[in-house]
């Protein structure tokens, strides 16, 4: 299983603002290796962030992103003590999930 | 982690003479005069320890204090996280966070976490250095708190951990014993490509520097010399079809040797006359702006009957000895880049 994401998220007057660092290799699939073999694509294909289990962004990413991708977003309303989800997917069908509490 | 202190050497590079002025009308005012020169005072133990702040390894020199990773998370969030990022992850100026476990892998992720061997250094860069914008402004207990949450941000220390002299020594990190002094950017042949040792007998007289694309990287993007541009004067390795063999030692050079004209040119280097390469960049027929068209018959016949002023005051004389075949090779190897 991969590794945890970290995430930060703090309320500034009606705004919530978001910070989530991702660990994946983020694999394009147009690499080649020293066998002149390609590696195969496996990347992050699904984003979705919930704030007290209303989606507030949801997004689909290619092989363009990074590897361990940094994503900041902004989102209206939220609370200090609320909760903050953010799931990932990637292209093999792994998933994960984590949460931070609103500061 | 000398970089910042040779880049303050290079911006105090201008106040020497200033200082030196200074330095002379202060020993008159301060006093004796130590030395031949009478020049200076012996440094008194409290500057000596406003400039002794290094730390070692096994944590002498660590002032005392503590902090927790809580309290560094907040003074890192107000005075670091706009240059390195929330999370340590912003390479902008330097990545500090991330990439541990990575450095044997093939795409090496090179941060503070994942290179240091040993945390005490994290603490004395802190406090010597940090925050860039304003630094040595830091009180002890502020750089233990953010040497823990830096370490906690490598995933090295658990978000409820605190540092102090006693514990900062004991936390491993985890490139303890990754540091080689025998390795380059490259590696040869399994060698390194900086090691060396200082030749005193038999060395080589000409150093030849050259680069090769590896042979599994050389079809990964077409051809290369057809995907040239003529506006610049660099050649394309043909990275297609049968792999070209290592170069031989260029025959015109060999007749450059034989034939004298070594005497006056270097192939790279100055001379009486110009650095054949020199020449080569000037006219050779590659389509690039400086391109002479009838350069090869131009030359061949400069070294016949001699010629001056194109490069310098120096006249070449006039070598009718030389072969015409002889001075063709010379001239097309010279064109051809003096390689
Ligand atoms: C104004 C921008 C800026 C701020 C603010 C700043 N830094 Fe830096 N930091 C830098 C730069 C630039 C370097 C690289 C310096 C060099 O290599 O010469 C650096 C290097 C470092 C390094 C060493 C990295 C390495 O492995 O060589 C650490 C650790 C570090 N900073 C921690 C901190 C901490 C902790 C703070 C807050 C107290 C902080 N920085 C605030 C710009 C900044
Ligand atoms: C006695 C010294 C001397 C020797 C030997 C010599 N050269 Fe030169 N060469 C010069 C000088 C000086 C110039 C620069 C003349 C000028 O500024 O026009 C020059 C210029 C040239 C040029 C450039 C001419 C131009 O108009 O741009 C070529 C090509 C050249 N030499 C080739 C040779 C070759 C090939 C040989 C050997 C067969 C040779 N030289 C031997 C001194 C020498």
């Amino acid at each position: 299983m991969a590794d945890p994401m970290k995430i930060r998220a703090n309320v500034v007057g009606d705004t919530t603002e978001v910070k989530v660092l991702m660990s994946h290799e983020m694999e394009t699939g147009q690499r080649k290796d020293a066998q002149g073999k390609t590696i195969p694509a496996w990347h992050i294909q699904t984003v979705n962030a919930t704030w007290n289990g209303k989606t507030v962004l949801s997004a689909q990413w290619g092989p363009a992103v990074a590897k361990n991708p940094f994503l900041s977003f902004k989102f209206k309303g939220g609370a200090k003590g609320d909760k903050v989800q953010i799931t990932w997917t990637d292209t093999r069908g792994d998933t994960r999930t984590d949460e931070a509490t609103i500061g | 982690m000398p970089r910042s202190r040779r880049s303050d050497m290079r911006r105090m590079g201008a106040l020497p003479l200033v200082a030196l002025a200074w330095a002379m009308s202060a020993t008159a005012a301060n006093g004796p005069a130590v030395g031949k020169f009478g020049l200076g005072k012996p440094a008194t133990s409290a500057e000596i320890a406003g400039w002794d702040i290094d730390v070692r390894p096994d944590g002498a020199g660590l002032p005392k204090g503590r902090g927790s990773v809580a309290q560094g998370q907040d003074i890192y969030d107000a005075r670091c996280a706009s240059c390195h990022g929330t999370f340590g992850e912003s390479n902008s100026y330097l990545q500090i966070a991330g990439g541990v476990g990575t450095l044997a892998s093939d795409q090496p992720i090179r941060t503070t976490g994942s290179k240091l061997n040993h945390a005490t250094t994290l603490f004395d860069y802190i406090r010597r250095a940090m925050p860039s914008d304003n630094p040595q402004s830091l009180a002890a207990d502020e750089v233990y708190a953010l040497t823990a949450y830096v370490l906690n941000l490598n995933d090295i220390l658990p978000a409820d951990a605190a540092l102090d002299a006693d514990s900062l020594p004991k936390v491993k990190m985890p490139n303890r014993d990754g540091f080689t002094t025998a390795h380059g950017f490259l590696r040869r042949d399994g060698k390194p490509d900086t090691a060396n040792v200082a030749c005193m007998v038999n060395c080589t007289t000409e150093v030849r520097l050259s680069s090769e694309m590896p042979a599994y990287a050389l079809g990964v993007h077409g051809d290369l010399a057809e995907q040239r541009r003529a506006t610049v004067a660099i050649e394309g390795l043909k990275t297609t079809g049968a792999v070209p063999d290592a170069p031989k030692p260029a025959a015109g050079l060999d007749s450059a040797k034989r034939l004298g004209c070594l005497a006056c040119h270097g192939v790279d280097g100055s001379g009486v006359g110009p650095a054949f390469r020199d020449v080569a960049a000037r006219y050779r027929g590659d389509g690039s702006p400086s391109h002479v068209p009838d350069a090869e018959a131009r030359l061949l016949a400069k070294v016949k009957t001699g010629g001056s002023g194109v490069w310098g005051p120096v006249p070449m004389p006039g070598q009718p000895q030389v072969a015409e075949a002889d001075a063709r090779a010379v001239i097309q190897w010279i064109l051809s880049g003096a390689r």
